[in-house]
């Protein structure tokens, strides 16, 4: 007992008068209606993705019955004779005559532009960031700061209008053509005048993608505390080495997190790659300058067509495609959020796609 | 100090420099390339006449109206859903949504639409329709709203909240009077921002909303609706010269668009600056 | 503008002289009881078995060391403490008798009848007007409000510093005219109580004056407990003080009252060692 010179409780502890119907009402009025509301409000991002898993797995679910695990180790997908009467019977599914279908020319395209892009992307995007957030005069920040928000916000089908009009058949007239010539492996087939094709998707995504990570590194560049900067300088360091020394480790972890968000957009990216990857079917891409396709642009371009197959199955197969995009898609990100949690940050959010 | 690391200095800051060019070059690169393309059409005619008349203003008018829906249903869900997140979420549900919420900013686009146009335009019959479009829009968007709705609560300070709870506020004049009018500057250019993603986005457009040359409808179903990124998409294929200047036209005008949105955007957050600053407690 | 109407009911009590230590307490003498409070963040017990009574239209202060739970326990005596998730308190508090934590008790019935003043002012950013008269609309009043604002105003000793640029905003106001202002502010709402967490601690001395003179002032009409880490401060204006310390426990470091008596009796004849070791400076 640690209190001293305890008064007596009052005797008459009664409660203030106060009536009992009101007490009941305020009772049952607890949870406010706002909360209610804007409760269920809360829930709706969680219910749609909930639905959208639920949509696409039961969309593939007789694809991935027909297909098995050939779906994995086939390069072709093709609808088969979708006007004949033959029919092809797997599993208890039917597809029509001829039908095959594989995703892993798809994934294979699609693992492959999205890495070009990142290997691009990332050093260009830091470097940038660096000298600008570092060496930019402070009143250029902010309109820096729109200009990079502007980039980011280019519809990707005026990427798709630029690769297709200005920087395609620029590349395939003053870099493929010449390399093309020297027949290395990898570097020589394929090459197309408007230079549709697995490099030209890459580095029109990487530029997509830059905006991206740049601003996010500018972001982590200004957020050093500036009396480090000074410290190092004070020990007579060079700026770059200041910026080794200071600036990199205080935001490798936000340019593993940035990276991150660009390759999951990378790898989602659809009608950019639609119309610069020449969309070459039922074959790995036999060079970096060759026609290719992704999972995403696949199911772009062939949506229409599939629902021609009065089987259904071309429509379902395509799902089964998105639902490996989606996993792989979703991997990434919680590879990237558990590396960056490991690291002791937090992915920013931006759309994935 | 030696010249090797004078040298190494001078390499370093050179490689940054040319990073950052680019950065910027392939930008202004697409930005001339749309604009110098689209030149033989720039003109009046683009806001007066159809696109079956060489014109642009049904798919602007369809623009602004998708747009329009999308700020109406991703906004109210979204800006809803941040609010409950920042103010009132038990912390398990609040990690549970967030979580959530996180990994729908992560489906791909397209995976999106493909939903939708089995979901919305096949199974309930909407047809290609409006409701559909702008419905694949909001849940695009959404995630970004929430995000950006939480974040701009939480920078307002929880000493006024407590204030307000002291002189006995309920929750809702709290909520209404107190917490939201501080952070509103934040919460709309994260809204207007999230319009300017959706411009630009045409992968859950291109299966859910379809195209005609007339002006948009107000009928939610049903009936298909014009917009920029649909003429971008269908003209650029076309062998039609002039049909491939009205592509790039339809490029510029969205970038406008895209413009105007995020300038608004930053205006809204520089003027409440000033007052946000003196509020930090 | 009288605190002696009973806001939920509307009730006139007779108003109660000052009351003084040579005065036995009765009942109504004592306006909120605590009896054998515990209190936890989480798992992490932060107060301990408090149990104390504050009388009417007195000043009580609580004093003790950084970590002795005395604003934790001051935010017990409004419900405040019920906006930070998980926590949980064990014991009664009572307000005139009543149950503060019963079921059907209302936190912002509560905090309209027990006010409250900030450590570091708080005032929303809006006019100064605004401030004063927000939360009386907001909890029912229609019409005019100027009359209430002016008078909140002058109790608060602010009126005349402010009479002229009401409509500014209130971030245009010194550190101490802003704490005023909060104080204006938990006025205008009527409250029985007023419970000041250091209100002075971010001010300069002269502010520090007004304030204390200002509570010397709204002793008449409220009772007022204050929390401060100042014990000159507790000593000159506080007619019971309470002395809280840390205890160290193989469990973690708890709060627990020590002593409380008269702020006379506290300061010049403690009857525990430790509080005695505290008020002469010999610890914390």
């Amino acid at each position: 007992m640690t209190s001293f010179h305890l008064k007596a409780t009052p005797a008459d502890s009664a409660p203030l008068p106060q009536r009992q119907g009101a007490r009941a009402r305020r009772a049952l009025s607890r949870v406010d209606p706002m909360r209610v509301v804007l409760g269920a409000l809360a829930l709706i991002p969680t219910l749609v993705l909930a639905f959208l898993v639920y949509k696409i797995f039961s969309e593939a679910w007789p694809a991935i019955r027909f297909n098995g695990w050939s779906f994995f180790t086939t390069k072709t997908f093709t609808m088969g004779n979708l006007y004949g009467s033959a029919l092809e019977h797997r599993n208890g599914q039917v597809a029509a005559g001829g039908a095959q279908y594989g995703v892993l020319a798809f994934v294979l395209g699609t693992l492959l532009s999205s890495l070009i892009a990142l290997l691009v992307a990332v050093p260009v995007a830091v470097g940038g960031a660096i000298l600008l957030g570092e060496k930019l005069p402070a009143v250029l920040q902010a309109p820096l700061g729109v200009f990079l928000e502007l980039l980011a916000g280019i519809p990707s089908v005026v990427f798709g209008l630029w690769g297709v009009y200005s920087f395609g058949p620029w590349l395939s007239r003053s870099v493929y053509a010449p390399i093309s010539h020297l027949g290395l492996p990898w570097l020589s087939a394929g090459v197309s005048s408007n230079g549709q094709g697995l490099l030209t998707s890459g580095l029109v995504l990487a530029v997509m993608i830059v905006p991206i990570i740049a601003s996010i590194t500018r972001e982590l560049v200004r957020s050093v505390p500036g009396n480090t900067r000074e410290g190092a300088a004070a020990l007579g360091l060079t700026s770059a080495e200041s910026v080794r020394v200071v600036t990199l480790p205080f935001i490798h972890r936000g340019i593993v997190a940035a990276s991150v968000l660009g390759l999951a957009r990378a790898l989602g990216e659809t009608i950019a790659v639609l119309i610069i990857s020449g969309n070459a079917l039922n074959t790995y891409p036999v060079s970096l300058f060759a026609p290719f396709s992704t999972m995403a642009s696949t199911i772009a371009a062939m949506l229409d067509s599939a629902l021609t197959d009065s089987t259904g199955m071309a429509v379902h197969s395509l799902a089964e495609v998105g639902l490996v995009l989606v996993s792989i898609t979703l991997v990434v990100n919680f590879a990237g959020r558990y590396i960056a949690r490991s690291l002791g940050t937090n992915v920013p959010i931006g759309r994935g796609a | 100090m030696g010249i090797w690391r004078r040298l190494r200095n001078v390499g370093f800051w050179t490689l940054c420099g040319l990073a950052a060019l680019a950065i910027a070059a392939p930008a202004l690169w697409v930005l001339y390339t749309v604009f110098h393309q689209s030149l033989p059409v720039i003109g009046w005619r683009l806001l007066t006449h159809n696109t079956n008349a060489g014109g642009l203003k049904n798919a602007i008018l369809g623009t602004l109206w998708l747009l329009f829906g999308v700020l109406v249903l991703a906004g109210i869900v979204g800006v809803g859903s941040g609010i409950y997140l920042a103010e009132f979420a038990p912390r398990g549900i609040g990690q549970v949504a967030r979580f959530f919420s996180d990994v729908l900013a992560g489906m791909p686009s397209i995976v999106l639409g493909y939903v939708a146009y089995i979901t919305l335009v096949v199974q309930a019959g909407w047809g290609y329709s409006y409701l559909a479009g702008v419905i694949a829009l909001s849940v695009l968007v959404l995630p970004y709203i929430v995000k950006t709705t939480e974040v701009a609560l939480r920078q307002v300070p929880t000493a006024l909240r407590e204030g307000a709870a002291g002189l006995g506020m309920t929750e809702r004049i709290i909520l209404w009077k107190i917490v939201l009018p501080p952070a509103l500057p934040g919460i709309m250019s994260g809204v207007i921002v999230a319009l300017a993603i959706s411009t630009g986005e045409l992968a859950p457009l291109l299966f859910t909303v379809g195209f005609t040359d007339n002006n948009p409808s107000l009928a939610l179903t049903h009936q298909q609706v014009p917009y920029l990124t649909s003429v971008i998409f269908t003209n650029l294929q076309l062998p039609d010269p002039q049909a491939q200047y009205l592509s790039a036209a339809a490029g510029a005008m969205s970038l406008l668009l895209l413009v105007i949105l995020i300038l608004i955007g930053r205006l809204i957050t520089a003027r409440s600056v000033k007052a946000t600053r003196r509020m930090a407690l | 503008m009288s605190p002696t109407v009973n806001l939920s009911t509307g009730e006139r009590r007779p108003l109660l002289r000052p009351g003084t230590s040579e005065v036995a307490p009765t009942a109504d003498d004592i306006v909120l009881s605590t009896q054998h409070v515990s209190f936890f963040y989480g798992d992490v017990q932060a107060l301990s078995d408090i149990s104390l009574d504050v009388h009417r239209q007195e000043i009580t202060a609580l004093i003790g060391p950084s970590g002795c739970g005395k604003t934790t326990f001051l935010r017990c005596l409004n419900r405040l403490n019920d906006m930070v998730p998980r926590t949980r308190l064990e014991g009664q508090v009572l307000f005139d008798g009543e149950d503060l934590y019963a079921k059907s008790v209302r936190p912002i019935d509560i905090r309209r009848r027990i006010g409250m003043v900030f450590q570091r002012a708080n005032p929303f950013p809006k006019s100064i007007y605004e401030n004063v008269a927000i939360a009386p609309r907001a909890n029912g009043q229609r019409g005019n409000l100027d009359d209430l604002v002016e008078e909140s105003l002058r109790r608060a000793a602010l009126w005349d510093e402010v009479k002229d640029k009401l409509k500014s905003s209130a971030f245009d106001l010194s550190g101490g005219q802003q704490q005023r202002l909060c104080i204006a502010r938990a006025i205008a709402v009527e409250p029985e109580v007023l419970l000041m967490d250091e209100p002075a601690s971010a001010l300069d001395p002269v502010a520090t004056q007004a304030i204390e003179d200002l509570m010397q002032d709204l002793k008449r009409d409220y009772t007022i407990v204050i929390v401060t880490h100042n014990m000159q401060q507790a000593a000159r204006t506080s007619d019971r003080t309470a002395f809280f310390t840390v205890d160290q426990r193989p469990e973690g470091r708890v709060g627990v009252l020590v002593e409380y008596d008269d702020t006379n009796t506290i300061f010049t004849n403690p009857k525990d060692p430790r509080t005695e070791d505290y008020v002469t400076g010999r610890f914390g």
